[in-house]
């Protein structure tokens, strides 16, 4: 069946306006709700994300602890008005438990859990608008929401998704996109140059797979230099705000940014 | 929400019982915290409005400012199609509270499911009230209507939730839009030249030469339409009838001899009896839309008309408040669609 719109017209444009190999617009906001300990909104084009870290504390239930590290305990709500079509997703649903056990298991190798044993750090995911790419939006979001917390990480882990449409590569596929055309998932480490999540649900050749993962792996290292500088940025408005309080300003209290990330 | 100890709640009560009543951020007994509103935050929604009570956002752009700490709630509106009964008029609302686990860390799962029903169905039993269901709710008299859905998520609760719920939901009831429909009826060939004949909502008139009541006894006149269309994909429609009857709500905290508003949650957990009130103001008379006590406690009945008597001064203040908010959210947000489409071609 054909779609009357197309994926990928003969002037290279895709159905948003955007051309191959181009990303949408990020935006984050570093915001202080409730009882968070850090709390972001991420929006990836159209697909924003609410993401709020409890830093570690002590677990409700004593009976999931590890003697020798911290658990994640990651929950995700989906708000019903967050697509198109109102859909009203229980907390128990299949999808939200899979799309929390993949953020859980791709965060447990990165958050450096070993140095708060006998605990649980929360991370708690609101979607409040998705047009595609969640799962990359919740892990960048989720990234952010836990260094911006202070707990500690051994990298950064940037996401994006990329898809092939009869040989041409995308990245960063919209939801007109994704159900179209097969998709793959890659969630990279930047500094350390590993992967840390690749998840793919639909057929691809296997040609083409290899394309479409280097060049995931590089718009990954874009979304990190965009992640680095916000999370610098408000890294910056703190130490203003602290040095701004205290006496004036000694060569102790200056220091560079760049050395803190 | 942290337990709080037998000392911590005596101090509490006793400075509120005292003379003057001492409140721990300084307010006195009436006084509410910062409230902010805004209106179309969910785009994809026909209306939705956020309300944060306290320590409101300071707005896109400032980063790490501080801002948050309030009690804040989304809620959205969201139109569908729903076949109508036999009897029914047509047209509903549904509404429903989702409470983010990151507004209430300390409460298990099932804890979280509790509250949330007990929200929606404090929420619901005064807005899904049939009197309240607007008319243009109708699509198709008798056989389609809008089925309205408010969804609301709590995203942080410094105390006073209902407040704050009930202020969310009328915001985005105001902001409602419902597309225009044109009904659109099918005759049988051969009597008009064309098998499909529109006929516009507010024109529609069954003729009723053609096909007079069937009998004596049927007094409805039947519409012939029995589909209908978007009158135009790109016009957002029409606000909901009847905005102004949407109630606000107040909660008053009440200990043995005074009371006081907007609670924070240390607050409300030391003064555990609370009256949530609702109110509305159409053309200025005050509607009550129902009350309902909480929390352990008694009173007696003198105190609860006094306090109704209060809440309906508190509530009206409230009702100008958020009336003139709406206003200007409306205003703004016509001039920014104004800029938005005209700006680039105004040059």
């Amino acid at each position: 069946m054909s779609s009357r719109i197309e994926i990928l017209n003969d002037g290279g444009l895709r159905s948003d306006g955007r051309r191959q190999y181009e990303l949408r617009d990020i935006t984050i906001e570093f915001s202080l709700q409730g009882h968070a300990d850090a709390s972001v909104t991420f929006q990836h084009g159209l697909t924003q994300v609410l993401v709020s870290v409890l830093g570690p504390h002590e677990a409700k239930m004593r009976s999931q602890t590890a003697h020798d590290r911290a658990v994640i305990n990651v929950e995700v709500n989906v708000a019903a008005f967050s697509t198109g079509e109102r859909r009203r997703r229980t907390r128990g649903d299949k999808r939200l438990l899979e799309l929390a056990s993949t953020i859980k298991s791709t965060f447990e190798p990165v958050v450096q859990t070993h140095l708060y044993p006998r605990s649980q750090i929360d991370i708690f995911v609101q979607v409040i608008q998705q047009d595609g790419g969640l799962l990359p939006a919740c892990i960048n979001g989720a990234t952010l929401a836990l260094a911006a917390a202070g707990i500690p990480l051994s990298d950064f882990v940037c996401a994006i998704t990329g898809g092939v449409h009869s040989t041409s590569s995308l990245l960063d596929l919209n939801t007109l996109e994704e159900n179209d055309v097969p998709h793959v998932t890659v969630a990279i480490m930047p500094r350390t140059e590993r992967v840390a999540l690749v998840t793919m649900e639909t057929r691809l050749r296997v040609e083409s797979f290899e394309e479409i993962f280097k060049l995931a792996i590089d718009a990954g290292k874009v979304l990190y230099m965009e992640m680095k500088a916000a999370l610098q940025r408000r890294t910056l408005t703190l130490v203003t705000a602290l040095g701004s309080g205290s006496k004036p300003a000694t060569q102790a209290t200056v220091f560079d940014v760049d050395e803190l990330l | 929400m942290t337990g709080l100890s037998k000392v911590e709640i005596s101090y509490i009560r006793s400075s509120l019982l005292s003379d003057p009543p001492l409140r721990a951020d300084g307010r006195a007994p009436e006084d509410f915290r910062p409230i902010a509103v805004e209106t179309g935050v969910a785009p994809l929604a026909n209306g939705s409005a956020r309300v944060s009570i306290g320590q409101p956002r300071a707005g896109r752009g400032h980063e790490a400012e501080g801002a948050g700490g309030g009690t804040e709630v989304v809620a959205a509106v969201k139109l569908e199609v729903d076949g109508v009964g036999d009897d029914e008029e047509g047209g509903k609302v549904i509404c429903s509270v989702s409470c983010s686990p990151a507004a209430y860390p300390h409460l298990s799962s099932p804890a979280l499911d509790d509250l949330q029903s007990d929200l929606t169905s404090l929420l619901g039993s005064v807005l899904s009230h049939p009197s309240l269901c607007p008319q243009n709710l109708v699509i198709v008299p008798g056989q389609k209507a809008w089925a309205l859905r408010l969804d609301t998520i709590v995203f942080a609760d410094a105390g006073n939730v209902v407040d704050c719920l009930m202020l969310a939901c009328r915001a985005a009831l105001v902001d409602t839009r419902v597309p225009s429909t044109r009904s659109v009826e099918y005759r049988a060939p051969g009597r008009q030249s064309g098998t499909l004949n529109e006929v516009p909502d507010d024109l529609m008139d069954v003729d009723q030469s053609r096909n007079g009541p069937s009998s004596m006894l049927e007094t409805r006149d039947p519409s012939s339409a029995v589909d209908f269309e978007l009158a135009d994909y790109w016009d957002e429609g029409k606000v909901l009838e009847s905005r102004d009857s949407w109630p606000v709500c107040v909660t008053l905290n009440m200990l043995p001899t005074i009371h006081f508003l907007d609670a924070t949650s240390q607050e409300e957990t030391a003064v555990p009896l609370r009256l949530h009130t609702m109110f509305s103001f159409p053309g200025g008379k005050p509607t009550s839309h129902g009350m309902r006590m909480a929390g352990a406690g008694t009173s007696d009945m003198t105190q609860i008309g006094l306090l109704l008597k209060h809440a309906e001064k508190y509530a009206r203040n409230m009702w100008i408040g958020l009336e003139a908010k709406l206003a200007e959210e409306e205003a703004r947000r016509s001039v920014k669609a104004r800029e938005k489409f005209y700006g680039g071609r105004r040059r």
